[in-house]
């Protein structure tokens, strides 16, 4: 390991704030959710508050700093309100690919259809993202492949066949 | 147990093997009987008998390619093979059965991405073209291990599918666990997806195929239900370095003749060359799980060159493999360079040299014993024919130490010696009339099919193309020997030769890297002349086409290697081949899609310097990966902690004091994925442009 890059003491990652104020709060989050596609402040605004009371419900965990935390939240309440409205399991592998392919951009005003009451935005939103959830391999056929044998050559077989062939026995 | 063929008659085909053989014995006896008439006089010593015995095995080697290429020049000359499977009518498939799915396969393993999706969709495209794309389906079966690739992979996938309305058709996995390389990655997928499917197509990361012909290749599976496996013969295509192109032109011209004499004789038992072919999965299931063999490397452990194994184990079972010699449209790329053909060279005479092994395994066919010995011979003709030209220098050197006696015994008159000029000459005619005539053959060729002959650039190019082609190969043979001969003795000593991998792309070999990996040859080349020079003067003469291929290795290797004078050549006219002049319209979407690389994914357009980091900053990327990763067991406690530990070094050290595998593990754990995501964007790092 190179010490010397240890010792300098800057680290890769910024160091993490223990107490972040509101305004680093709502500025990181307010971000990550307009690179999800949420541009309306209204919506990120009601969304930020949401998540920000989730993660305060939530146990502290040293592994994560408090944004990190509310990050990881706003992932979680993705999952949830797609898991619901795509009766999935969670979490799960199509989960995942539910939120790629919301995110991949097939459904850009998938934001509206959140905030909107059940109806024709939703049931479109749905059949996009049905048709785009990636489909990664077949379900599987489980099929058995014996291993076979292959004999290697010996001399001593081959005079025990000779030996067989000649005097029998 | 398969279902007979009908075709061909067994009988004939047994003649005709019975035929080919007695070719190659009979005139591989007549060169020794020569031979031995020269070296008997005085009866034989150890060095003699040495060089006796290495002459007999070459130039039977020898005798088997010549008298293949002349049976391939007469099938070619006078129309096809009657016993060829495309020509034999087969059975009618049963009208109520399903109609077959036939999955395409191309295992990937760090390759270059956009290379592999373009091919693939090339592929694909020109399966569209039949109308016939339904029965097929595309899995890209990737062992990447390294991070950026299998990011990209997973991008270049998605992107495929949303581009080409691919869901459900193009599908694609990445292994947690390379285990046994390439067989494991086609056993993985047999047993998982197998039983979807009746045929599967293997292509390699480089492949291209024309939709017709993968059509085709169906065709002739569904019609003869005793058949296992088809090979097609790939043809080199898509290189321009002027090494490249001699290579491809030596591909195309002569290929063809091979292709089709080696199927004269094999017919139902050919072989498997790894890729390129189709092959019914029940059988392969039930036929073809390779085992490991006992005892260490290099003879033992792993099977690495599998393609062989399997198709002698497909034969022990009773099941035909056959090689589609006149079936076009299958493509492969071929390493740019002399040094770049070398490393392959490298990988692939290990797994050749275990066939030793498996050529004297109990239970065998005859003719799958052959090709393990011809693929040994592929490798092991090398340090065998140094040790002749080693052999025949040391015999003339002590030849010379006689002193000739020309009164002796009771003869009151001179006793003359008998000179074997004739002998000898006779015996050098025929080793090179059959190194040779078959180029000249195949130039004959050409004079039948007008077309062809002007997508060879007509008979004048054509025939200064196979003049510089013949010069060339008699300069590289030499430094090929040494290459190979090096690696043989390496393997047999289980020493590693340290090489860096193989560049796919045309790329210009620098003096630097000439000059590390010829400076022996050109060392060897110039003690060997000056010794037998000083020696062996009369032997120096005949040494010289060695001599000076070992000497200009250096600059043969850099100048062959040079794009811009396999471009020259191509505007001379020299070198082409029918895919240059007029490329089938799936090398034609290759380049396209190489050349217009406008991906449906905004985040593909971007060029991340890692895409190992976009993963863990996109949310997009992050959530496809996420994806795509196997349902597995939460790790264990152990694992944990060095997952934590990687996490840490991520955070403190960044990603460019990991290795790969680091980087690797971190992004194939679900929870450090999604942890590490939430960090990226927590605690934004200097150089992570992507985020906000």
């Amino acid at each position: 390991m190179d010490r010397s890059k240890i010792s300098t003491g800057h680290h890769y990652l910024a160091p993490p704030v223990a107490a972040p104020s509101s305004e680093l709060l709502f500025g990181r989050l307010g971000a990550y959710w307009q690179t999800l596609g949420v541009t309306d402040p209204a919506q990120v605004q009601a969304l930020t508050e949401q998540v920000l009371r989730r993660a305060a419900e939530l146990p502290e965990t040293p592994a994560l700093d408090p944004l990190a935390r509310a990050l990881m939240v706003c992932g979680d309440l993705l999952d949830e309100w797609l898991a619901r409205v795509l009766e999935l399991p969670r979490p799960s592998r199509q989960l995942a690919a539910a939120r790629a392919a919301l995110l991949s951009g097939v459904a850009p005003d998938w934001p509206k259809a959140l905030f909107a009451p059940p109806g024709e935005a939703m049931d479109h939103l749905l059949d996009t993202l049905r048709v785009a959830i990636a489909e990664p391999t077949p379900p599987p056929i489980a099929s058995a492949m014996p291993t076979q044998r292959i004999r290697s050559f010996s001399l001593l077989g081959l005079l025990r066949v000779l030996w067989r062939k000649l005097f029998g026995g | 147990m398969a279902n007979s063929v009908q075709t061909p008659e067994p009988i004939g085909h047994a003649l005709r093997q019975a035929g080919f053989f007695a070719l190659v014995i009979l005139s591989t006896l007549i060169a020794l009987g020569l031979l031995v008439s020269v070296f008997h006089t005085d009866g034989l010593s150890p060095i003699e008998l040495l060089l006796l015995l290495l002459y007999a095995i070459l130039f039977s080697w020898i005798c088997i390619s010549f008298w293949s290429a002349l049976m391939g020049f007469f099938i070619l000359l006078f129309g096809r093979d009657r016993w060829a499977i495309s020509r034999q009518p087969g059975t009618s498939p049963d009208p109520t059965a399903p109609p077959p799915r036939t999955a395409i396969l191309m295992p990937i393993y760090n390759e270059d991405s956009q290379r592999v999706f373009a091919g693939l969709r090339a592929t694909h495209q020109s399966l569209v073209d039949t109308g016939q794309s339904d029965g097929f389906d595309f899995f890209i079966l990737s062992d990447t291990r390294d991070p950026d690739v299998w990011v990209e992979e997973e991008l270049r996938w998605q992107d495929m599918v949303r581009a080409l309305d691919g869901k459900g058709r193009i599908f694609y996995r990445n292994r947690p666990e390379n285990t046994s390389r390439k067989t494991g990655n086609l056993e993985d997928f047999c047993t998982r997806w197998g039983g979807h499917y009746r045929y599967m197509i293997v292509l390699d990361a480089d492949s291209i195929m024309k939709g017709s012909t993968l059509v085709e290749m169906v065709r002739l599976m569904e019609n003869h239900p005793g058949v296992a496996l088809i090979q097609t013969p790939p043809v080199p295509v898509n290189r321009e370095s002027l090494f490249a192109r001699i290579l491809q032109f030596a591909g195309g011209i002569y290929g063809r003749m091979f292709t089709a004499g080696l199927n004269y004789w094999q017919l139902g038992e050919s072989n498997y060359w790894g890729h390129n072919a189709i092959i019914r999965i029940q059988p392969f299931l039930d036929h073809c799980g390779l085992p490991k063999l006992s005892g260490r490397e290099p003879f033992g452990g792993e099977i690495l060159s599998h393609d062989f194994v399997e198709a002698a184990l497909l034969r022990r079972a009773g099941w035909e493999v056959w090689l589609a010699y006149d079936l076009d449209g299958s493509y492969e790329e071929i390493p740019p360079t002399l040094i770049d053909y070398a490393k392959r060279d490298r990988r692939w005479c290990q797994g050749n040299m275990q066939h030793l092994r498996l050529a004297v395994s109990r239970g065998l066919n005859g003719i799958s014993r052959l090709h393990f010995i011809m693929g040994v011979m592929s490798y092991a003709a090398s340090p065998l024919w140094l040790l002749f030209l080693v052999a025949t220098g040391v015999d003339a050197y002590l030849q010379t130490q006689q002193e000739l006696v020309y009164f002796f015994g009771q003869n009151w008159m001179p006793v003359w010696p008998v000179s074997f000029a004739v002998e000898m000459t006779t015996v050098l005619l025929v080793t090179l009339t059959m190194l040779f005539l078959p180029k000249l053959l195949a130039l004959l060729l050409l004079l039948k099919d007008a077309k062809l002959l002007r997508a060879y650039g007509g008979l004048a190019a054509a025939t200064w193309s196979v003049i510089l082609e013949t010069v060339f190969s008699v300069l590289t043979a030499p430094v090929l020997m040494l290459f190979q001969t090096k690696f043989v003795l390496a393997i047999l000593m289980r020493r590693a030769v340290g090489w860096p991998p193989q560049q796919r792309g045309d790329h210009m070999t620098s003096f630097k890297e000439a000059a590390l990996a010829h400076g022996g040859h050109t060392l060897i080349g110039i003690v060997t002349g000056v010794l037998s020079y000083w020696y062996v003067p009369a032997f120096f003469w005949w040494f010289t086409p060695v001599l000076v291929g070992l000497i200009l290795s250096i600059p043969v290797s850099m100048l062959s290697s040079s794009i811009a004078l396999g471009r020259q050549a191509r505007e001379l006219g020299l070198f082409l081949t029918p895919e240059e002049t007029e490329p089938p319209a799936v090398l034609r979407y290759l380049a396209e899609n190489l050349e217009d690389d406008e991906p449906v994914l905004p985040v593909l357009r971007d060029q991340p310097r890692s895409r190992f980091v976009q993963a863990l900053t996109d949310p997009y990327v992050n959530a496809l990966h996420l994806s795509l990763l196997p349902e597995r067991e939460p790790p264990g406690k152990r694992r944990r902690h060095y997952l934590e530990g990687l996490i840490h070094h991520l955070e403190e050290e960044g990603p460019d004091s990991m290795s790969a595998a680091q980087k690797r593990d971190l992004i194939a754990d679900p929870e450090s994925l999604q942890r590490l995501h939430a960090l990226f964007w927590s605690r934004p790092p200097a150089d992570a442009g992507a985020l906000p």
